[in-house]
């Protein structure tokens, strides 16, 4: 995620603030000035993937390398949006940098399958009846190894695993159909690449025999019809074309040359795209006002101040996966706290809690969204407070002993107390019963009072974000 | 004596024996067993220096764990703390149980518990995981499929409930609960550690908690019950985390009736068995008795 120089590029813009993760990105982004799109082609591990899926495809597609030119501009007009998008501090690179496309179909998808997919195995195994201590001990192995404790669930894997499908059967239309024509990431390198101070692929004009060999090995589509030049922006340095050639006209040469070609991309495009950029923006922006004063938006501990923290998240579910085997609090965001907020984590307090002792999210988060956290400090630090609805509650409408929110209650000093009073019952019995409500000034909002309540339904217990402190600031009172 | 008397004479026997039979199995079969004490309580040692003086008062380990016994030692594992913070039953007396058990012969000792807090913190902060499995144990996590719907024939609140089924499967149930506040039933000890063997939705026991636990305790009945009290929690359980509210009382309490066990250790806390209700209605419906004068009692200090 650190090595995305789209990701550092696009929070600069949005936050104006210089973060480390520029640095690097910068780096990585200057040796394409040398070396063109290696990234896509030697990094990338989302390009590493649609090239695995592809050479599935050919199997299909058999020897028809398609190619669609026009499209490649489609990428530059992507960029286009998302940076303009960023300058007015919007941040939408989450939804299209290749980096976090691949952390998040890998997070909350395909690990969260193949979990699903074992644990049913073993359990359809289980359900047989013979061999079970055989079988347990197996499932054990797998819990220590693999798979987690309890089975885990994503609010949005289906979202998720459509889009990255999607990319992958993209393929079947022409290869590298992401690389060359959709990705933004893609479109940076080859921006920068069309300005490099090297040769690469050079071709001997005399001796090529004109074969085109070259061209139908290059997944990126970037050699010319005269087998003799290329574009400088589609190349991805990897080198089948050299190795293809059957008279070893073409070379790799890191000699210098600066020939600067044309971007695929023509003002008026750019025009448009800008353009829509802007509108789509402004359609964002006017969504809601304050989308979390609703109270229902609970952010991980020490997530930032909330336009910060939609900045810098990346929606990559790092957090989230992490969560899962822990509190189980975390799940993706639809659009509760607005289209801004789309996939961002949110605490779900019913499914799942805070654990006292854990502060892993803010350590598995690469762009800071969730300050990393000391466990005494994110013991103190409160994500909202919980509330009691007397008319779920057990010992309010039913008059009956149960406290079990109070018996989970992490703090050392409970900030679930109780009353002992008596109560009339509605059957008009009266008993003695115990009260429990909330200490406003030592909740921290972890949750678990609200998973843990048995009451059906959204039980007697429910989370808001009042009175949170997000990182950097004093709990709002 | 025609063929119908011989009958009902066979059916009252058969009953007298059936009926003999389960009270024997319900009340430990007390009445040949007075050579030796039915509480036994030790201080002032090291954890696993008292737990075997404790069973020994009980006339060993031998008396209860045969050769080639699977046996189940239940501790409480509910939360994600430290041993020092007397949340979770002291490890050090888990893995002697285990150990004493493997020693007379038991072909496998399971240790586990159905946590609050996410089992392997749980497992793992707690150092019962560990000690226990190098005392030899096999230490597992629950699984679902694992919980079996038992009847409960003499619940009052409960008439059926899911059950773990190595608990409900096992020739010996050591239950290990460590001596805790807790502010629904003021104490949380022996009765109330079973538990962490049922399944379902567990906060559901919490209203009408006196008779739900009697009736939980009605089908899984430990042969023996060992309080850890080596530290114990007086306040803000059962989960605490202040060190200001442990105490360190460095008691084991040993008994094979689990209702004289946790009236015991009652009064560390300073109250009477009376004053805890379900201890009362343990009594009342016969799961055990807290009539300390009329038990045989070993009080054992190890410091003297
Ligand atoms: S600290 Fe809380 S929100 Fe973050 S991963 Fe752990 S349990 Fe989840
Ligand atoms: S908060 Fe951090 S870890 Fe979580 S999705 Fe956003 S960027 Fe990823």
């Amino acid at each position: 995620m650190r090595s995305s120089p789209l990701i550092g590029i696009a929070t600069f813009l949005a936050t104006k603030i210089l973060i480390s993760t520029l640095i690097v990105g910068l780096v990585i982004l200057g040796l394409s000035l040398l070396i063109g799109r290696y990234f896509c082609g030697w990094i990338c591990p989302l390009g590493t993937v649609i090239d695995l899926s592809d050479r599935l495809h050919q199997k299909f597609l058999r020897g028809k390398p398609n190619t669609i030119r026009p499209l490649r501009a489609w990428k530059y007009s992507i960029l286009i949006v998302i940076l303009i998008a960023a300058l007015f501090s919007t941040q939408v690179i989450w939804f299209f940098d290749p980096i976090v496309i691949i952390t998040r179909s890998m997070t909350a998808a395909v690990y969260p399958l193949i979990a699903f997919l074992l644990e049913s195995g073993l359990k359809l195994l289980l359900s047989v009846g013979i061999l079970q201590d055989q079988l347990f001990s197996l499932y054990d192995l797998f819990r220590q190894r693999i798979l987690p404790i309890n089975p885990i669930f994503f609010q949005q894997s289906m979202t998720f695993a459509v889009i990255f499908i999607g990319i992958l059967l993209l393929g079947l239309l022409a290869r590298r159909f992401w690389c060359r024509y959709l990705c933004p990431l893609g479109a940076l390198f080859g921006s920068f690449a069309t300005l490099r101070f090297t040769q690469g692929i050079a071709v001997a004009s005399d001796k090529c025999i004109d074969c085109g060999k070259c061209q139908r090995i290059c997944k990126m589509d970037a050699i010319n019809a005269d087998y003799r030049s290329h574009a400088r922006s589609e190349c991805i340095e990897c080198m089948s074309c050299v190795a293809v050639c059957p008279t070893s006209a073409i070379s790799y040469q890191l000699r210098p040359k600066f020939a600067p070609q044309r971007i695929d991309i023509s003002r008026r495009r750019f025009v448009y795209s800008s353009a829509s950029g802007l509108i789509a923006l402004g359609l964002i922006k006017t969504g809601f006002k304050n989308p979390i004063a609703t109270g229902q938006v609970v952010r991980p501990p020490g997530a930032l101040p909330e336009p910060e923290f939609l900045n810098r998240c990346v929606r990559c579910q790092e957090c989230v996966k992490i969560c899962s085997t822990t509190g189980a609090c975390l799940q993706p965001g639809l659009l509760e706290s607005g289209w801004e907020g789309l996939w961002t984590p949110l605490v779900n307090a019913r499914h799942g809690y805070c654990e006292y002792n854990c502060n892993l999210c803010g350590k598995v988060c690469p762009t800071g969204a969730i300050h990393p956290l000391e466990l005494s400090q994110k013991q103190q630090l409160r994500m909202g407070t919980a509330y009691f609805d007397k008319s779920r509650c057990i010992p309010w409408y039913r008059g009956e002993d149960c406290l079990v929110c109070e018996e989970h209650c992490p703090l050392p000093d409970k900030a679930i107390k109780f009353d002992i009073r008596e109560a009339r019952r509605p059957d008009g019995t009266v008993a003695v019963v115990k009260f429990p409500y909330v200490d406003e000034k030592l909740c921290i909002g972890c949750g678990i009072c609200v998973t843990k309540c048995p009451v059906p339904g959204p039980g007697g217990l429910f989370l808001t974000n009042a009175h949170q402190q997000r990182w950097g600031q004093e709990a709002e009172f | 004596m025609n063929r119908r008397e011989f009958l009902r004479i066979a059916a009252a026997s058969g009953a007298a024996v059936a009926g003999g039979i389960s009270n024997g199995a319900l009340f430990g079969s007390y009445d040949q067993l007075e050579s030796h004490a039915r509480l036994a309580v030790v201080q002032n040692g090291l954890p696993a220096a008292m737990v075997q003086k404790a069973i020994e008062a009980l006339g060993g380990i031998g008396r209860f764990v045969k050769r080639g016994d699977v046996v189940v030692v239940k501790p409480n594992i509910g939360w994600d703390r430290v041993p020092e913070q007397a949340a979770t039953t002291n490890p050090e007396v888990v893995a002697e149980i285990v150990r004493l058990c493997l020693h007379a012969g038991a072909s496998k000792v399971k240790v586990f518990d159905r946590t609050c807090n996410e089992p392997r913190r749980c497992y793992h902060r707690s150092q019962i995981e560990q000690l226990a499995r190098q005392a030899g144990a096999e230490v597992s996590h629950i699984y679902e499929q694992k919980f079996k719907t038992a009847a409960i024939p003499n619940g009052q609140q409960l008439k059926s409930w899911p059950f773990y089924a190595d608990a409900l499967e096992a020739d010996v149930y050591i239950n290990v609960p460590i001596a805790k506040h807790h502010s629904l039933s003021r104490l949380t000890l022996g009765l109330k550690n079973t538990m962490g063997i049922i399944g379902g939705n567990r906060g559901q026991i919490h209203n009408h908690f006196d008779q739900k636990i009697v009736d939980l305790n009605t089908v899984i009945r430990p042969q023996l019950t060992i309080i850890d009290a080596v530290r114990i929690l007086v306040n803000n359980g059962p989960q605490g985390g202040n060190l200001n509210d442990v105490k360190e009382t460095k008691t084991i309490i040993a008994s094979i009736d689990p209702v004289a066990a946790d009236a015991y250790a009652a009064t560390l806390f300073g109250l009477r068995p009376t004053e805890l209700s379900f201890l009362v209605e343990a009594q009342k419906r016969g799961l055990g008795s807290f009539d300390f004068n009329q038990m045989k009692i070993e009080k054992i200090d190890l410091k003297a």
